[in-house]
């Protein structure tokens, strides 16, 4: 009898006029896919960017560029690994979400960094990438994320300026 | 003087406050600090101690703009530690620009976008004066180290 009115149970709550979010917690599991806030989409792709500038870095480090610059380059690489273990520590997305592609930063399809990594070409990319956060900031919701991005983007700053010394 | 509530425009107005209080600190730090330095790192001292009297009276402009009294300059500021020769004038220098650095961050919370370009890349240049304070980089400027 138990069994029987465990497999009735949708039965029961659409002749009563339910749906079965109305009978338990939580997400409704025939809605489909939770949507992603607009401050997940935009930290997503700053994570990206972060990504794509520490590939930037390795790459100098390993190979194009003289050992004497790649032992400087080394502290600047390790601080932007620490400002993707932060960003990525503020990622959270729920399950089975999908974040929209609109906005994304992406990298080559293949994630392999082309061409020669100059200082000149690490300057500009700290210098862009200052300036992305600066404008991505304005539109978070979040004082704390926005208060992120203000830091990172300081921090790269200070590391064009210390790439022109 | 507007009254200061936790959101809204008196949140931006608590922020400017503090973000000028720094200002006002660090013009009376760069003046002790100067006096110990010189050659290349005291003229460095006075273009500091001059961009943040700029500084200063851009947010003094802000505040009155708002409707309300910039927050007055102490006659004098408990420094953290005692000032005696140039390695500590220069220490002095890269702390009270982290200070700042850490002032403008309060700006960047507020909902304004403006004020918050505006603290972010008041960030940049406290940040970059106290790199080239410090020699070196750091990873999170104006956020607590964690």
């Amino acid at each position: 009898m138990l069994a029987a009115s465990a497999a009735a149970l949708p039965v029961l709550l659409a002749l009563a006029g339910c749906r079965s979010s109305d009978a338990f917690a939580g997400p409704d599991p025939l809605a489909g896919r939770p949507s992603v806030s607009p401050d997940v989409v935009t930290l997503q792709a700053v994570i990206t960017a972060e990504q794509t500038m520490i590939k930037l870095y390795q790459a100098a480090v390993d190979g194009h560029l003289a050992a004497g610059q790649a032992h400087r380059l080394e502290g600047l690489l390790t601080q932007h690994r620490q400002h993707l273990g932060l960003l990525q520590a503020r990622l959270v997305v729920p399950p089975g979400a999908a974040a929209s592609p609109s906005g994304a930063v992406t990298a080559s399809p293949s994630g392999a960094v082309t061409g020669p990594v100059t200082i000149a070409r690490l300057r500009a990319a700290e210098r862009a990438s200052a300036a992305s956060l600066v404008r991505r900031l304005v539109t978070v919701q979040q004082p704390a994320l926005a208060q992120l991005f203000a830091s990172i983007a300081a921090s790269d700053a200070t590391h064009a300026a210390a790439l022109s010394g | 003087m507007t009254r200061v509530t936790p959101s809204g425009p008196g949140s931006a107005l608590a922020a400017l406050q503090a973000a000028l209080a720094a200002e006002d600190a660090a013009i009376f730090g760069y003046g002790v600090a100067g006096a110990y330095l010189s050659g290349n790192r005291k003229s460095a001292a006075e273009q500091d101690w001059t961009g943040h009297n700029e500084a200063r009276d851009s947010l003094a402009a802000m505040i009155s703009a708002l409707g309300a009294a910039p927050v007055a300059a102490s006659a004098f500021y408990q420094l953290p530690f005692r000032v005696h020769d140039a390695a500590s004038a220069t220490a002095l220098a890269a702390y009270l620009e982290d200070g700042v650095t850490r002032a403008y961050l309060g700006l960047v919370a507020v909902s304004d976008q403006r004020l918050r370009t505006f603290g972010a890349l008041a960030m940049q240049t406290a940040a970059g004066r106290a790199a080239s304070w410090r020699g070196t980089t750091e990873a999170f400027p104006g956020l607590e180290a964690s």
